[in-house]
C-alpha cells in the first residue's frame, strides 16, 4: 500500500512539474466542473472547484479557500504586501492557477544569459526586455508592477497592456536578475526575456516617425481644403486681389511643411533611386509637387495666376497614406517571433565528470552529455545515452503523436521531453542543430522578399521617365517658339500635373486597399498590399494536411461495446494522457454522457506510443491501440487507415472505438474551387503515406508528398520554383514555417504556431479551407481591377497629355481632372466589393 | 469686410489648429500612444497611490545619480 502512494505521489509531482501537462490538467478540471454540484471558487485565481479538492483555512471570522498551495501563497504573500486591492481590481476576472515554478533561477545570472539579454545603459543601470507570462487583464499589470516597484534597487519597470512585453532597469549593485524574476514568479506570473534590439524598436521608431508625418498632412490638408473651396469659387465669380493674396498665403503656409516633413520620403525615396540610377515613383511625385510648388511660390509673389498648393498637399498626402499602410503591418509581424525565440532555452545541463553544470548553449560541443527533464526542449541534435522518453515533435513533423525514443536513438532539436530525464549524447553544434538552422533560414528570408514589387516599379520607372522627358521637351518648345518663359513654365507643370498622381499611384493603391479592406472583412489578412498581385498570379498550391486540410483532432467514427462497463472508469483513464487519440475519445465520451462520477486511479502509466493503463481498486485497467492488444494477446480486428482505441478491464474487452482525423468542413468544396480558378493542388505532410493518400483521396487532391521534414517540404517548393512556378503554400505549425518561408506566398491558419503566422503572408483568421479559396478569389478580382484601372488611366493619359502638351489646359484644370480620373479609379475599385455578393446569389 | 479681419480669423484658427497637432506631436514623441490599453485602462485604478509610486522611483533614480556622482570612478 505505502508502494502504491509512493508510486502515486511521483506521479503527481511530475505531472506538476511538467508545464504542458499542468495547462492541461487545467483545462481538464475547468470542463469537468460543469458536472459538479457544489462549487467553490478559489479565493485567488476564481477558478470554480469542487469543495473536497479545496485547501480550506480559517482566519479570524473569515473561510478561505484555494485550490492550489500556490493560490494560497499568492493570496497571502499580497495580503501581508497590503497589495489585498488586486482582488478588487480584478473583479470577477479568472486568472490561471498560481504555479509553483521555482525552477532553477541561478541561469538568469550567469554571463552567458546577462550578455545575451542585459543592457547597461548611460547611467550605469542595467536593463531588460521580458514577456511576461499569465496576464490577464489590466489588473495583472497593475499588480506586476506594483510589485516590481517596491523591490528594492528597480528604478524603472513598465509593462505594455497590449502585448505584455516589460521594461526593467535596475540597479546590478542592490539586485540580481534572478531575484527580479523570482519576485514575478512569487504571484503567480512567469517571465521570459526577449532581445528587443532584434527588430522591435527600430520598427516602433518607423511606425512612429511615419505616424507624426501623417498627422501633418493630413491635418494640412484638411484645412488647406476649406481655402481652396474659396478659392474655387473666387476663380468662377470674381474675388478681390487682397483676400485672393491673404488665401494664398495661408495655403502657402500649410503647403510648405507637408512638402518638406510629410513629402521628405519622397525625396529620399527619389534620391536613393537616382544613386542607384533607378527612376521610380518617388521621383515623379517629387518632381511633380516640387514644380507645382515652386511655380504657386512665383504666382504668389507675382500676384498673377493661380496657385497650385492644394493639388501639392492632397498629392503628397494621399500617395503618403499608402506607404503608412505598409509600415503598420511590419508591426504587427515582429510580437509573434519575439514570443518564439524567447521560449528558446539559452542554457543546458551538461555532465562534466559526474557533476551537472550549467553551459550556454553556444558553449557546448559535439560529444557532450547534456540532460533534459520533462517539459524541455531540446536545442542541440544528439543521440540518447541513458534511460528513454516520450518526445513531442510536433514542431518538426506537424503530428501531435508523441513518440518514444530510447538509448541509441536520435533526436533533434525542437523536440519537447514529455515523461522523463534523459542524458543524450550532442552530435552537433548548436549553430548546426536543426532548430537554429530553421530559425536562421527563417530570419534570413524575411529581409527578402518580393520581386513582383520590383516590376511594377520598373514599369513606373519607364512612365515616370516618358512624362518628364515629354514635360521637359513641351518647356522647351514652347520657350523656344512661344518665347515666353512662364507660359512654357505652365503648359509643363500641366503636363506633369496631368500624369502624376492618378496614372500609376493612384491606381493600384485604391484597388489593393479596397481588396485587403474586403479580405480584412472576412478574416483574411494580407500582410502587404504587394502579396494580393503575387497570389493572383500563382498557379500552384501547396497544402499541409494536419490542421489544414483536416482538423488535427481524431474524432470517432465507430464504437462497438462488447460487454457492459462504467464510463466514469473509461473518462477517467483517457482524462490521463495527452495523446489526441485518448482526447477524441474523451471528447466523445463527453457528449454521450452527461457526468462523471469520481474514479481515483493509481499507478497510471504511459505505454509508449501505445495506450494507457492504471489501476483501480486493484483491478487493472488498459487502453490503448491494437498493436497494444495483440501484445496482451486479445484479439481485435484491425483497419489500416483508422486508429483504433480498445479498453480492457482485468484482462476482459469491452469496447472499442474507430478513430480518424476528418477533413475539415467544405474542404473538398474549397479544393475543387480553387482547381476551377486554374491553381494546381498538392499535398505535404510529415504523415506516413497511407494516411495521407486515404485523406488527399477524399477532399480531391491528387499529387501527394508524404513523410516530409520540414527542409524537404521547402525542397519541394524549390522545386517547384526552378519549374518557374509560383507557389502558395498554407500550413500551420512550426514543422511548415521553412516551406512557408520559401514560397511566393505563404498562408498561415489563425490558430497555427505562432511562428508560422510570423513568416506567413496572408492569414486566415477562422481557420477554415474555405477562406483559402475566399483569398484566391479575392486576390484574382483584385489584380483584375488594377489592371482595369492601369488601362483606364494609361487611356486618360494618352488622351490628356497631348492637349496638355499643345497648351490647352492650364494647370487649374489640370488639376481638377486629374480629380476627376482618381474619382473614376476609385470608382472601378469599388466594384471588387461586388465578387462576394454575386457569389452568394450563385450558392 | 476689412481683409484685416479675414487675415485674422485664419490665422488664429490655423494657430489654435496647429496648438493641437503640437500638443498630438509631442504625445507621440514621448510615446504615450504606444500602448492604447494602458492609456484607457489605468483610469480605472487611478489613484494616489500610483502617484506616490511614481515619486519613489523618481527618488530611487536621484538617490542613485547622486551616489554615482560621489563615487565617480573613471571608467575602466
Amino acid at each position: 500500500m505505502r508502494e502504491v502512494v509512493k508510486s502515486g505521489h511521483i506521479v503527481v509531482q511530475k505531472v506538476l512539474k511538467c508545464q504542458a501537462l499542468r495547462g492541461l490538467l487545467y483545462n481538464f478540471i475547468k470542463n469537468r466542473k460543469r458536472d459538479r454540484l457544489k462549487k467553490i471558487a478559489c479565493d485567488h485565481c476564481h477558478l470554480e472547484f469542487d469543495e473536497s479538492v479545496m485547501i480550506e483555512e480559517r482566519a479570524e471570522e473569515q473561510t478561505h479557500y484555494f485550490c492550489c498551495r500556490g493560490c494560497q501563497g499568492v493570496y497571502h504573500l499580497l495580503k501581508d504586501e497590503g497589495l489585498d486591492n488586486f482582488y478588487d481590481k480584478v473583479g470577477d476576472t479568472k486568472l490561471q492557477p498560481a504555479a509553483a515554478l521555482g525552477q532553477d533561477l541561478q541561469k538568469f545570472d550567469t554571463e552567458g544569459f546577462v550578455k545575451k539579454y542585459v543592457k547597461v545603459n548611460r547611467e550605469g543601470l542595467n536593463e531588460i526586455h521580458l514577456i511576461i507570462e499569465g496576464i490577464h487583464c489590466s489588473a495583472c499589470v497593475w499588480l506586476n508592477e506594483k510589485i516590481l516597484h517596491r523591490t528594492e534597487g528597480v528604478i524603472e519597470a513598465t509593462i505594455n497592456f497590449t502585448n505584455h512585453k516589460a521594461k526593467i532597469v535596475w540597479d546590478p549593485q542592490l539586485l540580481q536578475l534572478s531575484e527580479i524574476i523570482a519576485k514575478i514568479q512569487s504571484i503567480g506570473y512567469n517571465a521570459y526575456p526577449y532581445d528587443a534590439k532584434l527588430q522591435e524598436e527600430r520598427i516602433n521608431k518607423e511606425r512612429r516617425d511615419y505616424y507624426a508625418r501623417l498627422l501633418v498632412a493630413v491635418f494640412a490638408t484638411m484645412n488647406i481644403m476649406w481655402i481652396a473651396i474659396a478659392q474655387y469659387v473666387g476663380y468662377f465669380t470674381g474675388m478681390r486681389a487682397d483676400y485672393k493674396n491673404i488665401l494664398n498665403i495661408a495655403e502657402f503656409l500649410l503647403a510648405t511643411p507637408t512638402l518638406f516633413y510629410t513629402g521628405w520620403v519622397f525625396y529620399r525615396g527619389a534620391w536613393y533611386g537616382l544613386k542607384n540610377r533607378f527612376v521610380n515613383m518617388d521621383l515623379l511625385v517629387a518632381t511633380g509637387a516640387t514644380l507645382a510648388y515652386i511655380y504657386s511660390i512665383y504666382a504668389m509673389v507675382m500676384q498673377h495666376g493661380e496657385v497650385y498648393f492644394d493639388s501639392v498637399t492632397m498629392i503628397i498626402t494621399f500617395i503618403f497614406v499608402g506607404k503608412y499602410l505598409e509600415v503598420l503591418s511590419k508591426k504587427k509581424a515582429v510580437d509573434t517571433l519575439d514570443r518564439m525565440t524567447s521560449s528558446l532555452p539559452t542554457e543546458v545541463i551538461v555532465i562534466e565528470e559526474g557533476e551537472k553544470k550549467l553551459k550556454s548553449v553556444e558553449e557546448v560541443q559535439e560529444g557532450d552529455i547534456i540532460e533534459v527533464t520533462p517539459g524541455d526542449r531540446i536545442v542541440i541534435d544528439g543521440r540518447i545515452v541513458m534511460s528513454d522518453a516520450s518526445f513531442d515533435l510536433s514542431s518538426l513533423t506537424g503530428e501531435s503523436v508523441p513518440v518514444h525514443k530510447g538509448e541509441g536513438d536520435e533526436i533533434l532539436s525542437g523536440a519537447i521531453c514529455l515523461d522523463a530525464v534523459v542524458r543524450y549524447e550532442a552530435l552537433k553544434s548548436y549553430e548546426n542543430s536543426m532548430l537554429s538552422t530553421i530559425i536562421t533560414l527563417l530570419e534570413e528570408s524575411m529581409t527578402k522578399k518580393p520581386k513582383i514589387e520590383k516590376l511594377a516599379n520598373e514599369v513606373s520607372g519607364y512612365f515616370s521617365v516618358t512624362i518628364l522627358g515629354i514635360a521637359l521637351m513641351t518647356f522647351v518648345g514652347w520657350y523656344y517658339f512661344g518665347g515666353s518663359f512662364e507660359h512654357a513654365l505652365i503648359v509643363a507643370i500641366s503636363v506633369i500635373v496631368i500624369a502624376c498622381p492618378c496614372a500609376l499611384g493612384l491606381a493600384t493603391p485604391v484597388a489593393t486597399l479596397v481588396g485587403l479592406g474586403e479580405g480584412a472583412k472576412r478574416g483574411i489578412l494580407f500582410k502587404e498590399a504587394s502579396f494580393l498581385e503575387t497570389m493572383a498570379k500563382s498557379n500552384i498550391l501547396l497544402l499541409d494536411k494536419t490542421g489544414t486540410i483536416t482538423e488535427g483532432k481524431p474524432e470517432v467514427i465507430g464504437y462497438e461495446e462488447i460487454a457492459a462497463y462504467d464510463p466514469s472508469l473509461l473518462h477517467a483513464l483517457v482524462s490521463t494522457s495527452k495523446h489526441p487519440v485518448s482526447q477524441g475519445v474523451r471528447r466523445f465520451l463527453e457528449e454521450r454522457h452527461a457526468s462523471f462520477s469520481e474514479m481515483p486511479l493509481v499507478s497510471v502509466k504511459n505505454i509508449e506510443a501505445r495506450g494507457i493503463s492504471a489501476l483501480y481498486q486493484g483491478v487493472k485497467i488498459v487502453g490503448g491501440s491494437a498493436k497494444l492488444m495483440e501484445e496482451m494477446g486479445i484479439d481485435v480486428a484491425t483497419d489500416a487507415d483508422k486508429s483504433l482505441f480498445a479498453f480492457v478491464i482485468d484482462g476482459e474487452l469491452k469496447a472499442y472505438f474507430y478513430l480518424r482525423d476528418r477533413p475539415k468542413e467544405g474542404a473538398k468544396e474549397a479544393i475543387a474551387q480553387i482547381r476551377k480558378m486554374g491553381l494546381e493542388v498538392a499535398m505535404l505532410t510529415g504523415d506516413v503515406d497511407e494516411v495521407a493518400r486515404k485523406i488527399a483521396k477524399e477532399v480531391g487532391i491528387e499529387k501527394v508528398y508524404s513523410s516530409l521534414f520540414p527542409q524537404e517540404k521547402a525542397a519541394i517548393v524549390d522545386r517547384y520554383h526552378e519549374e518557374g512556378r509560383i507557389v502558395i503554400m498554407a500550413g500551420d505549425g512550426i514543422n511548415d514555417a521553412l516551406a512557408l518561408s520559401k514560397s511566393d506566398i505563404a498562408i498561415a491558419m489563425g490558430s497555427g504556431a505562432d511562428i508560422s503566422v510570423e513568416v506567413s503572408d496572408v492569414v486566415l483568421m477562422d481557420d477554415k479551407i474555405t477562406s483559402l479559396a475566399d483569398a484566391i478569389r479575392l486576390s484574382k478580382a483584385t489584380y483584375r481591377n488594377i489592371k482595369q484601372n492601369l488601362l483606364l488611366s494609361l487611356t486618360y493619359n494618352a488622351l490628356t497629355i497631348p492637349l496638355a502638351v499643345a497648351g490647352y489646359v492650364i494647370p487649374l484644370v489640370a488639376a481638377l481632372s486629374m480629380s476627376l480620373s482618381s474619382l473614376l479609379v476609385v470608382g472601378n475599385a469599388v466594384r471588387i466589393k461586388g465578387i462576394f455578393k454575386k457569389r452568394r446569389k450563385d450558392g | 469686410m476689412d481683409s484685416n479681419i479675414l487675415t485674422l480669423m485664419l490665422g488664429i484658427s490655423t494657430f489654435l489648429g496647429a496648438l493641437g497637432l503640437g500638443a498630438l506631436l509631442w504625445g507621440l514623441k514621448t510615446g504615450q500612444f504606444d500602448d492604447q490599453k494602458r492609456f484607457l485602462d489605468t483610469v480605472h485604478f487611478d489613484n494616489e497611490d500610483d502617484l506616490r509610486d511614481a515619486a519613489l522611483m523618481d527618488k530611487r533614480r536621484k538617490e542613485r545619480e547622486e551616489r554615482r556622482k560621489k563615487e565617480y570612478r573613471p571608467p575602466d
